[in-house]
């Protein structure tokens, strides 16, 4: 579905992400590990198209899109909740969630309204609802649901858990698990191994631009619970 | 109390011309960071234009009005897509290439249309009676068609997908354009939108007010303040600052005389300014 080949990413001198390859199969979870500026949103705002790689490759769906506009790719079938959520605040929370399916048409928009709200009650009854004016676990729902209202084939979560409360970190679990029982092929990053470790199928541990350890969740969990504490 | 109430409807007829031409520079804005330079440009192109179909080439007053807000919308779309989207990310080229610009369309109409203000005056004439209060029928007519543009614009901005794409690119450009807004397509159209209602409400305003290659500069100046005063980007913070402005403005241009009218309405919103900086319904800070 993803294939990354050696990818670079710099913002003026600095080496953001230093030659990275990675694959995520159909279907699968694949967690980014690793501590603040390990290279992991870089990573993903590459992907999705945000900043610019120097060099390598970016393949999604047997397609090369390393040279394609970020709202070209999100149109491929991305979708992307972006680190720190940024929902747009002072727009619904309706508005915010269908913000994410400019490539239906009203009717598709309506039913894709309808099946959120079926997993997400709380979009229905915050729909008229500011986004700026909720919580930050709401927010961070708000924004997953946004990425999935277009129907993609990726997912993209940056940080899906940052600086939430348990309650919510596990209201947000439930959301990807319902995402990954509809098929849903899933890349995310995270800080917080032992919640994201419960998601994920396998994963890689970034430490200064560079995979460090690659694996099965099984085959990682040490060493990623290690580098929690670093 | 009728001279009240007809100075009233003036400065209502006045904030429904401002809301036109400050939503659209508020828009601009808004959406590709802008700040517009040439917005007084569209507007008296679009009055001239109007009066070359109307007196001119003798089409009837509505299609001038037609298409004058066609050909400002076409030329905002080129001069968007062909020239300021090369210089978008630089905030001071933007400046230079929109202030520029309105020098060149005025050169452009001093040079056609010459320096002298033409006849260019409303199709209707007679006025409407109401006990002692008078209000002209082409005052009406405008208030009226500047009202349905407005709701047109609110509509098209809040019930739209494209309005909702254009809202999201102004609250967060680099997300919205992760989830697909097609920024290339959307800049052009947001510019067209607000230059074809700056030459729309000139072809509409000019036959009552005036008509002469110079009248941009005051529009823009307006413009500029209405949503300074608004607050920058927020367009329900433009439409309550435009009516406000043009209220003040209509009354104390009766009550206190000409040139003390424009000089109330600028103590009045430095005072506003001083105690709200971000302006009536503006946002604290927005991001560069």
């Amino acid at each position: 579905m993803l294939r990354i080949d050696d990818l670079h990413v710099s913002y003026g001198g600095t080496r953001a992400v230093a030659g990275v390859s990675l694959n995520v199969d159909q279907g699968q979870t694949v967690l980014l590990i690793g501590a603040n500026g390990a290279g992991k949103s870089s990573l993903i705002n590459a992907v999705i198209g945000l900043v610019k790689m120097r060099h390598g490759k970016i393949i999604f769906d047997g397609r090369d899109i390393g040279n394609l506009s970020s709202d070209a790719r999100a149109r491929l079938g991305i979708g992307y909740s972006p680190e720190g959520r940024r929902v747009f605040a002072s727009m619904s929370v309706k508005d915010n969630v269908l913000a994410g399916a400019v490539t239906l048409n009203g009717r598709q928009q309506a039913q894709s309204w309808d099946r959120l709200v079926a997993s997400f009650p709380f979009l229905a009854e915050r729909q008229a609802q500011a986004a700026g004016e909720l919580s930050g676990g709401q927010q961070q729902l708000v924004a997953i649901a946004r990425a999935m209202s277009g129907g993609p084939k990726l997912l993209l979560l940056d940080e899906p858990f940052l600086g939430l409360a348990p309650v919510w970190i596990q209201q947000i679990s439930i959301a990807v698990r319902q995402m990954q029982n509809d098929g849903i092929t899933v890349l995310m990053t995270e800080q917080m191994a032992r919640p994201a470790l419960k998601l994920a199928h396998s994963g890689h541990i970034m430490r200064s631009g560079l995979i460090r350890r690659s694996g099965s969740v099984h085959e990682i969990k040490g060493a990623a619970l290690a580098e929690e504490y670093l | 109390m009728e001279s009240f109430i007809a100075t009233g409807l003036i400065g209502i007829s006045l904030g429904t011309q401002y809301t036109l031409l400050a939503l659209g520079f508020t828009l601009i804005f808004g959406i590709l960071g802008v700040v517009n330079f040439a917005h007084g440009g569209f507007y008296v192109m679009g009055g001239y234009v109007a009066y070359y179909c109307n007196v001119i080439l003798g089409l009837p007053y509505p299609v001038a009005v037609l298409m004058a807000m066609l050909s400002m919308a076409a030329l905002g779309w080129l001069f968007e897509a062909f020239i300021l989207e090369r210089v978008i990310e630089d905030h001071q080229a933007t400046l230079m290439v929109t202030m520029g610009f309105y020098l060149v369309m005025a050169t452009a109409i001093l040079m056609i249309f010459g320096a002298e203000s033409p006849q260019f005056p409303f199709p209707v004439t007679g006025v409407w009676r109401l006990g002692g209060i008078y209000f002209p029928y082409a005052n009406m007519i405008v208030l009226g068609a500047c009202l349905a543009a407005i709701v047109f614009v609110y509509w098209l901005v809040y019930r739209t997908n494209i309005g909702r794409g254009m809202r999201a690119m102004s609250e967060d450009l680099p997300v919205a354009s992760a989830l697909g807004m097609r920024t290339k397509a959307l800049f052009p159209f947001a510019f067209a939108l607000a230059t074809g209602l700056a030459g729309g409400t000139g072809a509409l305003v000019t036959p009552i007010l005036a008509l002469a290659p110079h009248v941009g500069d005051s529009v823009l100046a307006f413009s500029f303040l209405t949503v300074i005063l608004g607050g920058l980007g927020s367009v329900t913070g433009a439409t309550c600052a435009a009516f406000i402005v043009g209220l003040i403005e209509a009354y104390a241009a009766v009550y206190l005389g000409g040139s003390k009218g424009a000089l109330t309405l600028f103590a009045l919103v430095l005072i506003i300014l001083v105690v709200r900086p971000q302006g009536l319904l503006g946002r604290e800070v927005r991001r560069s």
